[in-house]
């Protein structure tokens, strides 16, 4: 497996910019009040166009930035961190499928208003639980064993939100069976095909997302039991706190490790990308469960309410789990490659 | 800062082919009889001579101290060189590298803190093998409380006499030299009164007595010091540094920080998981073979994962721009997920093996020669030794994660 990693200077810079936006953007009370009030603000979506982060990785030719895997795990690490209240990685996924598998006439149609925060288009893997599909202009949905772009206001288009955990990122229940589609909205691969060139990038995606989450936890909690006192000392000077602290510290740096060598990987078409990015799936999976539920703990009585900020995490955690594979179905694949078939 | 802040690995690709093809030229293989797994159980004098020979082999072609200054016996190689010709060495399966205490924490020490005079005699003979070091820090009331050692350095005419008992010594047979720890001024407070010496171990008063660890096998000891008279030269730094200079050496130790001659200090790849697989492959488990069980197959695969993102830190390691947020955080907590790591999977190896697991070294039928039994006892010398996993995750918490210390 090639570990090798690549960053430089740009990245760095679209860290910094990104860090410091989306720190002043988001502080946690405004989207404490997005979660409890409509989900989301259409004037986030618009400055997210401005910045040409919904382009990042749409070619330049179709409006976008036409960066690669490495810009990408830097947005999403970032804006996991923030719990990013609108659906910048459903409509990342959509763009990469678009550019992966649309044809020309498809990526022309659709990419460049994309890019620009115009028109949103979101994907949908299965009807139930699609992300950002309530305020879609258009679905890169699943017909049968195709994919369509399917325009949420057509005929006989049901998408119905849904009651979910967590509210920082919105779903809807789609059904799309009953709007008839002109032959030119189906893409051109199978569905299968273009769920395989897309599934390394989306895995990637989520990992860097859930790695900027765990990564914020450690960073809460730690500030929490510094501070916080019982027997006339700082909770964080008893091993009994330190130490599980420290293990959610190792579980984000090795997490954090994969995702950039996986992001490497992927950049440079090497056969080992989509294994890396799996990896890096499935560690973000257990690692942010994990650092999660030592928030949660870590912050006493106080972690088991509504006021204490680990809980948002907590949510996202366990709901980003499944998309594209939870940690076990990503192990399972990755024996299948590593250890042969299974008999 | 340019486009990129790390050299790709096939940027060396022409050193790596000449690696390569030395030790396929120069592998000593397999002499017949029982190796140790690394320095810390040589205990015979055919195990260490043979094993010298390889290291002098390996200095001698330009692979030991590749990036040390040549002034003083080094490569004066550029800086990434050593890693590449550790990976071709990790792959190639190469025997181990004898001097672990003196290319690892002697050598950089010196050459950190030294004087012209102490490179000069000491660099070039530990690379070479012809003067093999030990390390004198631990005592039996001095673990992972270092600074309560109570070993003793008094001034005696213009050299220094030393007195007292130190544990759990690597290579402390066969050393030469001790990197030694010693109180020399007992009226200051704990860490303040304490020196830092190159003692030679082979003078009057340097008493080795051999322990033996739960493999049965020897290759630590104890030393004891009774009014060893050493030179007054021995002192390295100034007298009341040593504590500096032994947390120093405590990086060194933890490969927090670069600056080892190289070369690797356990037998084998560095990629242990298909190792483990093909293990599977071998054993049978409620009549079919054990890589075949789901079960086994998802743990492997969870080692696998764990393996890799060992090995992805130790690269992002190398890209500031990926640690900034916290810089030391994988420094110090690359031995203790290494050790943990290598002990978990070890443990999983014999759990395989089922009731082979309880046979040892010397009966036919055992697994893979018992190596894995062996490995995973050997595997507590790495979670203990050079500050136990208890000691590091304090560190990790109080350094990195800004928590009080723990009283």
């Amino acid at each position: 497996m090639n570990t090798a990693i690549r960053y430089d200077e740009e990245h760095a810079l679209l860290r910094a910019e990104a860090r410091r936006w989306l720190d002043e953007r988001f502080p946690i009370a405004r989207v404490r009040a997005l979660a409890d009030g409509a989900g989301e603000d259409p004037a986030d979506w618009k400055e997210l166009g401005a910045l040409g982060w919904l382009g990042l990785c749409v070619p330049e030719k179709f409006g976008g930035a036409g960066l690669g895997a490495v810009h990408l795990s830097v947005l999403m690490e970032e804006t996991g961190r923030r719990l990013l209240p609108c659906p910048l990685l459903a409509s990342t996924l959509a763009a990469l499928a678009l550019g992966q598998s649309g044809s020309e006439a498809q990526r022309e149609r659709w990419l460049p208003p994309l890019a620009a925060g115009e028109s949103r288009v979101v994907l949908a893997v299965a009807p139930d639980a699609v992300w950002g599909a309530e305020h879609a202009h258009a679905l890169l949905a699943r017909r049968g064993d195709r994919f369509a772009i399917v325009p949420a206001r057509a005929a006989g288009a049901r998408i119905e939100p849904e009651v979910v955990l967590d509210r920082t990122r919105r779903s809807a229940r789609v059904n799309l069976d009953a709007v008839k589609l002109d032959a030119d909205a189906f893409l051109p691969g199978g569905a299968d095909e273009v769920l395989r060139k897309l599934t390394p990038w989306a895995c990637l995606a989520l990992a860097a997302e859930m790695a900027g989450g765990a990564d914020a936890l450690l960073a809460l909690t730690s500030a929490y039991t510094a501070t916080r006192e019982q027997f006339g000392k700082p909770i964080g000077s008893f091993q009994a706190v330190k130490h599980p602290l420290v293990n959610v510290l190792i579980g984000v740096e090795g997490l954090r490790s994969l995702v950039y060598a996986a992001a490497t990987a992927l950049d440079e078409g090497d056969a080992d990308g989509e294994a890396l990015a799996r990896m890096a799936k499935a560690k973000a999976c257990d690692v942010y469960v994990f650092a999660a539920s030592r928030a949660v703990q870590l912050h006493g009585g106080f972690g088991f309410t509504l006021d204490c900020d680990a809980q948002l995490y907590l949510k996202r955690a366990q709901t980003t789990r499944p998309t594209f594979g939870d940690a076990m179905q990503q192990r399972r694949w990755l024996a299948e490659k590593l250890l042969g078939p299974a008999a | 800062m340019h486009s990129s802040m790390i050299v790709r690995v096939d940027e060396h690709e022409s050193l790596r082919g000449e690696v390569r093809d030395w030790i396929r030229a120069n592998h000593p293989g397999d002499p017949g009889w029982k190796l140790p797994q690394s320095a810390l159980e040589v205990a015979d004098d055919r195990q260490f001579q043979w094993l010298r020979d390889w290291q002098r082999k390996l200095y001698d072609a330009g692979w030991v101290g590749a990036e040390w200054p040549s002034e003083f016996g080094g490569g004066g190689k550029p800086r990434g060189t050593q890693r590449v010709i550790d990976q071709e060495l990790a792959r190639g399966r190469a025997p181990f590298l004898l001097n672990l205490v003196g290319l690892s924490w002697a050598g950089p020490v010196i050459l950190r803190y030294g004087t012209e005079e102490q490179k000069r005699q000491f660099i070039r003979p530990l690379l070479r093998c012809d003067e093999i070091w030990c390390q004198g820090f631990s005592e039996p009331g001095a673990g992972s409380d270092l600074a309560s050692l109570r070993t003793r350095a008094r001034r005696a005419g213009a050299d220094w006499a030393i007195d007292g008992h130190k544990v759990w010594t690597t290579l402390g047979r066969y050393a030469d030299w001790c990197i030694l720890l010693a109180r020399t001024d007992e009226s200051a407070v704990k860490h303040a009164g304490i020196s830092y010496f190159l003692a030679p171990m082979k003078v009057p008063g340097v008493e080795v007595q051999p322990l033996v660890k739960m493999t049965g096998e020897g290759g630590f000891n104890q030393v004891i010091w009774s009014d060893a008279r050493i030179p007054g030269g021995a002192l390295i730094g100034r007298e009341g540094q040593g504590w500096e200079i032994a947390m120093a050496t405590l990086q060194f130790e933890r490969g927090a920080a670069e600056g080892s001659a190289g070369g690797q200090f356990v037998s084998g790849s560095a990629e242990q998981v298909p190792s483990l697989a093909l293990l599977a492959q071998s054993l049978e488990r409620d009549g079919r073979p054990a890589l075949a069980d789901p079960v086994v197959r998802d743990r492997l695969t969870q080692f696998w994962i764990e393996e890799t993102a060992l090995r992805a830190n130790a690269a992002r390691a190398r890209v500031p721009g990926l640690v900034s947020d916290r810089p030391e955080a994988l420094p110090l907590q690359s031995k203790l997920a290494s050790s943990e790591h290598g002990q978990a999977l070890a443990d999983f190896a014999c759990e395989l093996e089922g009731s082979g697991a309880a046979l040892w070294i010397g009966d036919p039928r055992a697994p893979a020669n018992a190596e894995w039994q062996r490995s995973y006892l050997n595997s507590f010398a790495m979670t203990i030794a050079g500050g136990t996993s208890e000691i590091l995750r304090n560190i990790l918490g109080e350094r990195v994660l800004g928590q009080p210390k723990t009283r």
